[in-house]
């Protein structure tokens, strides 16, 4: 029995790659890796946007109207509704000129989790403590 | 000897990160390692059988064939796969279909995982 | 913690590799990332190269650019594949795409 701590770093901006929503994807796709692992095995990852991975995390976001795909924001509401750690970088946040108060959160949903700004320490600290690290 | 799992996530055509990805698990398996593939984004369309190499442009389904034949484990996202038009029947053999919780339960077993990011 | 990053561009990975903590670190140059290793831009070497020691560039990206090993600063070591399997395996605990 063993769980397997992964640092997801959303390094990129979403939207025009699909790099940083896959990230979130596969994030969620920890709700179900059990099916495939022994019983009492788990991996869990740790959702941090860093750099230019802080842009497209906003609330207000609406790509089904132009281009019908899903936003990011709900892939990020998703994971705070199954219970994932996502951190958002201070320093990054305050480079852009982005509020902490326009990052989404999914009280609508009832979610318990809510997005955690950290510096970059934090990040670092987090790397530190996986397993892997794997960047997007 | 220990286990190395690869996301590869760059398309076939146009990136040099997907010959890459090649390359390093080709060299792992013959050095003995256990060696895990996942394919997500641009990089699940590698998956199709009947590449034509022409020499301007990388190709995926020797190397795919040949790390088969070591025993390396490829998968590759179904949804990823499909949404570009590419049907299971159409596939090269023996690289499996599943979800990404399958590249979560090979990161499981890993020692290393090497995440290659694409577009 | 001993992380690996494999650093595959040339300007896009600078700015994510400055903030990270040198102690253990150790970057190993493929693909465009291979520039690092021979440029001196302005007459500057890259500041890569003054991160961490633990520093290798992938033989076959060199050779795919036209590069050779005699180009290569001193503190860089030159690796293929295989070599790049060992370091993976053996040098770090874990490693990271950029």
């Amino acid at each position: 029995m063993a769980d397997v701590k992964c640092a997801f770093i959303v390094q990129r901006p979403q939207y025009k790659g699909e790099t940083s929503r896959l990230a979130l994807t596969h994030a969620l796709s920890y709700q179900t890796v059990e099916v495939l692992l022994d019983d009492g095995d788990t991996v869990t990852p740790s959702l941090c946007f860093v750099g230019e991975g802080v842009l497209g995390i906003s609330k207000g976001q609406n790509a089904m109207a132009p281009y019908g795909i899903n936003s990011s924001e709900l892939h990020v509401k998703n994971c705070l509704l199954v219970d994932l750690d996502v951190y958002v970088c201070k320093e990054d946040l305050e480079k852009y000129g982005i509020p902490e108060d326009q990052l989404p959160d999914a009280a609508d949903m009832e979610a318990e989790k809510t997005i955690n700004v950290v510096p970059f320490a934090e990040i670092e600290k987090i790397m530190e403590e996986a397993k892997h690290v794997l960047f997007f | 000897m220990g286990v190395l799992t690869m996301g590869v996530f760059p398309g076939l055509v146009g990136s040099g990160s997907y010959d890459f990805a090649m390359k390093l698990a080709k060299a792992a398996a013959d050095k003995g390692h256990v060696v895990n593939i996942w394919f997500s984004g641009n990089a699940t369309v590698s998956v199709k059988a009947h590449q034509k190499h022409l020499k301007d442009y990388s190709t995926g389904e020797k190397y795919l064939v040949e790390l088969l034949e070591k025993g390396v484990e490829i998968c590759t996202c179904e949804a990823c796969t499909i949404s570009r038009g590419v049907q299971k029947t159409e596939s090269i053999a023996k690289i499996q279909w599943n979800a990404m919780h399958w590249y979560l339960s090979k990161i499981h077993c890993a020692d290393r995982v090497l995440q290659i990011g694409g577009e | 913690m001993k992380l690996g990053v494999l650093v595959s561009d040339y300007k896009i990975c600078v700015e994510t590799i400055d903030r990270m903590k040198s102690d253990n670190l150790g970057l190993v140059l493929v693909q465009n990332g291979v520039y690092h290793a021979v440029l001196k831009e302005g007459g500057k070497e890259s500041s890569l190269l003054g991160k961490t020691p633990r520093l290798y560039v992938l033989s076959e990206d060199l050779q795919s650019r036209g590069l050779s090993a005699e180009q290569v600063d001193k503190r860089v070591k030159v690796i293929d594949y295989s070599g790049l399997v060992d370091v993976i395996f053996n040098d770090f605990d874990k490693v990271a795409w950029l």
